[in-house]
């Protein structure tokens, strides 16, 4: 009986194989439509290994939670020092989730410091929660300390 | 940029893939194989801006569509026939195999008062009780435009007649292709995959992944500025407008090269940034469009 270890293992060569495949196709077929199709199943691949991904950096998300409790240096931010870092006027752009502080300044997806609504400078915890629960996005992020 | 993108397969074959399905369409259509179907094109609460849009379309305009493909039952943008003579094609359709394509949103408020549409038999007919009525009968129904997708700024802040999608007062799929407005080719092609495969491939959010599987971002000309932090300071300059609140990095849909007005031309490339039009909970999610005063300091 295989470990849950080799049984991800063997899913993500199998997937592997299956994009060899499909991109060796790719050469042959004429038809744009048939192309699109090769291509929509690509994309639909990938987005099982994203899956996997996550779910192994769930456990390394976690896993640097936990590192950050153990840190006795990392900057210490109360609720009003990080309204100070909304990305206005020059400033970077700072964000928490569950007391950790994180560094947007040049994400793409906070475009002049806003995303969907949403502004820098705050705890935004509960939000992240209500949209990304259990998206392994976090880890992209910098650290730059913790809110107390 | 131009040299690059004449020799690469996957834009040409972006610009022909709206005619090559059309094309299916109409040579089934010849043979027999495939029967032409009714389409009704409701209007609600809107600006009309999705109709005018597909009467821009090109590649095929939108007279070989509306001729050659499906007939055209209903819109009353369109038609010459006024008051219940008009609402008339609308009841005789329910009984047919149709199309129904729906532009603005549903306003819900006392009881959807607030946009009447027409009248039958001397009664007001809302928009909310037409688009229900058709929407339960209809084969597949095709939200077209922001409004009718999520709402979009017919129900922006603070919503005065209480607008919702269409898919909030159907319990059925809804095709989805937000955009303000949707591009012709979105619809035509969409259009096209219905009449051929039935269901046409949806992602998670029903938009078909044939026109919005790919963010703005990562097909952008532009792209190149942004991963060297090289940003924008004001409108106008040619670089990536990431600082003055470029949406790109969170829109899903094609416009980096299927362009628009026949294919000239789009936002970012005439140094306006992507207000994210096509992504679920436009205008107000998607503000401020512009910012000034922002983050300035280059990547590190």
């Amino acid at each position: 009986m295989p470990t849950q270890k080799e049984m991800i293992c063997m899913r993500m060569n199998q997937i592997v194989r299956e994009l060899n495949d499909n991109t060796n196709c790719m050469y042959w077929v004429q038809s744009h439509y048939s192309r699109y199709v090769l291509l929509n199943q690509i994309k639909s691949k990938i987005e099982e290994l994203h899956f996997i991904n996550n779910l192994i950096c769930i456990e390394n998300e976690q896993m640097l939670r936990d590192r950050l409790q153990e840190l006795p240096n990392q900057r210490e931010f109360t609720l009003a020092e990080l309204a100070e870092y909304d990305g206005k006027n020059s400033r970077p752009a700072y964000v928490s989730v569950e007391q950790i502080v994180y560094d947007v300044t040049n994400n793409a997806t906070w475009a002049a410091a806003t995303h969907f609504g949403l502004s820098a400078g705050k705890d935004l915890t509960n939000e992240f929660n209500a949209c990304h629960e259990g998206q392994a996005i976090l880890n992209k992020l910098k650290v730059v300390g913790k809110l107390v | 940029m131009d040299g690059l993108l004449s020799v690469c397969h996957g834009y040409e074959a972006k610009q022909r893939i709206v005619r090559n399905l059309i094309d299916k369409v109409m040579d089934e259509i010849n043979e027999g194989t495939l029967l032409k179907k009714n389409l009704i094109w409701l209007e609600l609460t809107g600006c009309s801006g999705n109709i005018i849009s597909l009467l821009n379309g090109a590649n095929p305009d939108f007279k070989y569509l509306m001729t050659k493909m499906a007939n055209l039952v209903y819109s009353n943008s369109l038609m010459t026939a006024e008051g219940e003579d008009a609402v008339s094609h609308l009841v005789n359709v329910m009984n047919t195999d149709f199309i129904l394509a729906v532009e603005g949103a549903v306003a819900t408020k006392n009881n959807g008062l607030y946009n009447v549409i027409g009248k039958w038999r001397g009664e007001p007919l809302t928009a909310l009780k037409a688009v229900k009525m058709l929407g339960e009968k209809a084969q597949h129904v095709m939200a077209i435009g922001a409004c009718a997708t999520h709402g979009g700024v017919s129900a922006a802040h603070p919503n005065p007649a209480k607008c919702v999608s269409v898919q909030s007062v159907l319990k059925r799929k809804v095709i989805k292709l937000p955009g303000c407005p949707c591009h012709p080719d979105w619809f035509m092609g969409t259009l096209a995959e219905i009449l051929l495969y039935d269901a046409p491939k949806l992602d998670a959010k029903d938009r078909p992944v044939l026109f919005y599987s790919t963010l703005i971002h990562d097909r952008c000309p532009r792209r190149s500025f942004f991963d060297k932090g090289i940003f924008a300071k004001k409108l106008g300059d040619h670089t990536c407008m990431f600082k003055l609140g470029c949406r790109g990095p969170v829109t899903r849909t094609d416009c980096p090269v299927r362009q628009w007005n026949k294919y000239v031309n789009w936002p970012v490339e005439d140094d306006t940034p992507c207000i994210g039009c096509a992504q679920f909970g436009f205008p107000d999610l998607m503000e401020p469009f512009i910012s000034y005063d922002t983050t300035r300091k280059e990547r590190e």
